[in-house]
């Protein structure tokens, strides 16, 4: 078994921690309160690592990984708003005990896999929830609101809909459903939540949902066909949405060329290519740059807040710290040998690295915009409670490994 | 495992979408970034104008061309005191409608950018920039110019300074006057907004028989006698002289004096498009030429160039497109043995009277030797004494040049001048263009030519 040095990263964390806010706290005129809401967030960092190390939760490198994003998210969110900062911190603290009660929910159920059933119907349900509850926000109609707090379902139904795709893919769920073999059913259900994520507007959860499921049919379907009958009919419905919906024209259209219309439909990716402009290699520093000229820059534009005042390599270290993330949850799923846990961890692997492609790419113009959140590092509660939930079940299907490949190594030392 | 085998790809193409994810960030850092954050719809190029004072741009002696000062409600203004005299060399900058030449090519200079003095006060001071042009000549030419529509650019042929630099028709740059006439100066079928000097591709017309003529040289037909019946024919292509004119039995230098199209097809069509094709190129047709402001690429734009092609281009017709600055360009090589000389417009940044940069001079290339650049002198010599050009005469200056009449679809022709003076030691060399003008460049461009020469010779002195 490998024994990774993880105390060096955590150090790094902590002078990560220490320097940023200190920045701030320069750059903000000496306030103290920046300095209060940094130390709240190191020894938040500090609180869930030590319980992660004590109790021998699995992997170690996960929670450091996200604290990282964390750290960079939140020093930016200061920098905008330091109350937005503080709210960060609020949902940090709520995601952090979902991040737990994950994992001991699903570190103690062993049935996990035959209840594809309300995975599926759970999706569907919080759909139409939304639809019939829902109200839009910048064009897209995916927020349930109670009173004052409200959250995105979508979020939500994206760990649903792997754990059902994880149910027939790791061969637990095989009696037909209505006379549908369950590969029929899990396209089926697939296309139902593309249909309503389209009712939706949102296109970002789309192209995260699709793609998902097309890198899994990948994996595990022995049937050549269905994969290439998929992708063949994903074109289809791309062409035709293309052709008919002006949504989707709006959008290609902005990424083929931003500039011909700077002041109304290409002004928020125009907005964000003025700030990674303007950041160069190292950027304004924290504090000298504009980002606040980009619209939605405390969620969906952050990447470019980011590019603007740490510059192309602060931008980078987000990328690289991002591929770590997904490279240690791929080893995670690559040594697991329980079937229905390689495929959730394979799922919520994707998960993370997708939505951080599609709306890294989008914000660099690289492909055409889709709004969609940048997991542990965007403004938001749903957002950031369920990618600590979604770290949970990776961090528990790490230890439910750890624990039955280590018996060994526990008797040995 | 066969599901790990899948996965491992998985992890592959999961990796070359962050490796292209962070090549892109780079890519566009490298080669996209300075040309976006330029947009006039960047409101991050503003900011900096709240620290900083722009920069102020003088003449060659010293008389403020353009400033910033504040206005009554404490903001800041972009005042050009000599209006709109240079409109086309040093631009606009307006918080409306963003920045153009000077203005926007040395903008981080003119802000201070890179300066590192932290030492002084509360505002910044941005450089400043002393120009090669001298107002009074500047204003001259202006005059001379006045209500035509064109362009004259005038340099020093040995040092590649830019004595003067006119483009018609213009605006007025003041951001208020501009922010108000701006619908119409952009609606004006004229282009007011165009810098013709640098940006404007004409047919050059006779005046290219400059670069025909060392072509010759080169390929030992000085001295030839050609027979000139008024009329090139090849194929289905006929070339008349000007006017008609026929001139019997005629030397291929006097054909140069009295501009014989008829000779000159002959000679690009006997040298064929290969040859034409590469002294173009040796005289930078097909490179936009290095200078401050940016310059459109003169170019012959045939995409494979037959020997009759050749024959119009030896004339200055056809495909062929030129910059008022590239003719100014070739004269000048003309007028220094030969060499390809970099024009430039700021003679030095300052700060405090002390100078951050200034600018060298700097040869671009050999064009055509010094016996062959002496060879087409004598023709230019001759073409302002007995040519075409004698209204470019002035008394007690040997005078250099060639007129050229362009013609072009539809509309009246081009008239072009190009020349310079003293011939014996060059000290201006002048492009003039008057555009659709109808008459003859001798007639209409070589006088102004001659003035804006002459002004300049007894200025000096």
């Amino acid at each position: 078994m490998e024994k990774a040095n993880f105390k060096l990263p955590a150090y790094l964390l902590i002078i990560m921690n220490a320097l940023g806010f200190l920045l701030l706290f320069m750059a903000n005129d000496y306030r103290a309160n920046v300095l209060y809401v940094g130390l709240g967030l190191l020894g938040l960092f500090i609180l869930i690592y030590s319980i992660l190390v004590i109790c021998n939760m699995g992997d170690k490198f996960l929670v450091l990984i996200a604290s990282m994003l964390m750290t960079l998210g939140v020093l930016m969110l200061c920098r905008l708003d330091i109350i937005m900062g503080a709210r960060q911190i609020v949902w940090i603290c709520i995601g952090g005990m979902v991040f737990f009660v994950t994992y001991c929910i699903y570190y103690n159920i062993r049935f996990w896999n035959r209840m594809w059933f309300l995975y599926a119907a759970g999706g569907i349900i919080l759909f139409v929830l939304t639809l019939v509850l829902g109200k839009t926000v910048n064009g897209s109609r995916n927020w349930i609101s109670f009173g004052p707090l409200s959250f995105q379902p979508s979020e939500i139904i994206k760990i649903f809909y792997i754990m059902f795709l994880a149910c027939h893919y790791s061969g637990s769920w095989t009696k037909p459903f209505l006379r549908l073999s369950p590969t029929l059913m899990t396209g089926a259900v697939t296309y139902v939540y593309i249909l309503f994520l389209v009712l939706q507007r949102d296109w970002g959860t789309i192209l995260v949902v699709f793609l998902i499921f097309i890198f899994m049919i990948y994996v595990y379907e022995e049937q050549k066909w269905f994969l290439f009958a998929n992708i063949a009919s994903a074109a289809v419905v791309a062409a035709f949405g293309y052709l008919f919906l002006y949504h989707i024209q709006v959008r290609v259209g902005v990424w083929l060329d931003p500039w011909a219309d700077v002041s109304n439909k290409g002004y928020q990716i125009a907005q964000s290519l003025f700030a990674i402009a303007a950041g160069g290699y190292f950027g304004r520093g924290l504090g000298n740059g504009a980002p606040d000229y980009i619209p939605e820059v405390h969620t969906d534009f952050i990447f470019s807040a980011i590019c603007e005042e740490m510059g192309v390599f602060g931008g980078a270290a987000v990328i690289i710290l991002f591929f770590l993330l997904a490279y240690r949850c791929f080893k995670i799923t690559l040594n697991t040998k329980n079937l229905y846990n390689k495929a959730v961890g394979l799922g919520i692997t994707l998960m993370f690295a997708l939505q951080t492609f599609i709306i890294i790419g989008g914000v660099t113009k690289f492909i055409p915009l889709t709004g969609i959140t940048l997991p542990f590092v965007s403004y938001g509660g749903t957002s950031v409670v369920v990618s600590f939930a979604s770290l949970g079940i990776m961090q528990a299907i790490s230890a439910l490994e750890a624990r039955k490949g280590g018996t060994e190594r526990d008797e040995n030392e | 495992m066969k599901t790990n085998r899948r996965i491992i790809r998985v992890l592959i193409v999961v990796s070359a979408l962050f490796l292209a994810l962070l090549s892109y960030l780079l890519y566009f850092n490298m080669f996209e970034a300075e040309r976006v954050s330029t947009n006039p719809y960047n409101r991050r190029q503003w900011d900096d104008e709240r620290y900083v004072t722009r920069g102020t741009i003088y003449d060659a002696d010293g008389l403020v061309l353009a400033e910033t000062v504040e206005n009554e409600s404490g903001g800041v203004m972009r005042k050009y005191p000599q209006g709109r005299i240079y409109s086309h060399v040093i631009g606009y900058c307006s918080q409306v409608y963003g920045k153009s030449l000077l203005e926007r090519e040395y903008d981080s200079e003119l802000l201070g950018k890179g300066d590192l003095d932290l030492f002084q006060g509360d505002k910044k001071k941005g450089f400043d920039l002393n120009l090669t042009i001298a107002n009074s000549l500047q204003k001259y030419a202006y005059e001379q110019m006045r209500g035509k529509r064109g362009a004259l650019v005038a340099m020093n042929p040995q040092t590649g300074k830019i004595l003067a630099m006119i483009s018609l028709p213009d605006f007025d740059p003041n951001a208020a006057t501009l922010e108000k006439s701006w619908g119409d100066i952009v609606e004006n079928e004229n282009s007011p907004l165009i810098a013709r000097a640098v940006q404007g591709l004409y047919p050059p017309g006779s005046t290219y028989k400059i670069v025909t003529a060392a072509a010759a040289y080169e390929n030992g037909l000085a001295g030839t006698k050609f027979n000139d019946e008024g009329k090139f024919t090849v194929g289905d292509l006929t070339v008349e002289n000007y006017n008609g004119k026929k001139y019997g039995e005629i030397s291929i230098e006097k054909a140069f004096a009295v501009s014989s199209n008829q000779v000159f097809c002959s000679v690009g069509f006997e040298l064929g498009s290969e040859i034409i094709k590469e002294i173009s190129e040796r005289f930078w047709i097909g490179k936009s030429i290095e200078f401050d402001l940016q310059t459109a690429a003169s170019r012959i734009e045939y995409k494979k160039m037959s020997d009759s092609d050749s024959a119009l281009v030896a004339i200055g017709q056809g495909q062929l497109l030129t910059t008022p600055m590239e003719m100014a360009v070739i004269c000048s090589a003309i007028a220094n043995g030969g060499e390809i000389i970099r024009p430039y417009l700021v003679d030095s940044i300052t700060k405090n009277e002390t100078v951050v940069k200034s600018s060298k001079e700097k040869v671009l290339g050999r064009a055509i030797s010094e016996e062959c650049a002496e060879y087409v002198k004598e023709r230019m010599i001759e073409t302002v004494n007995e040519g075409t050009g004698t209204k470019a005469r002035i008394s007690g200056v040997t005078v250099a040049g060639k007129t050229g009449t362009a013609e072009n679809e539809n509309e009246k022709d081009h008239a072009w001048f190009v020349g310079f003076a003293p011939a014996e030691t060059p000290e201006i060399a002048v492009a003039v263009i008057l555009e659709n003008d109808g008459r003859s460049g001798g007639d209409s461009a070589a006088p102004i030519a001659r003035n804006v020469m002459s002004r300049y010779l007894s200025s000096v002195k």
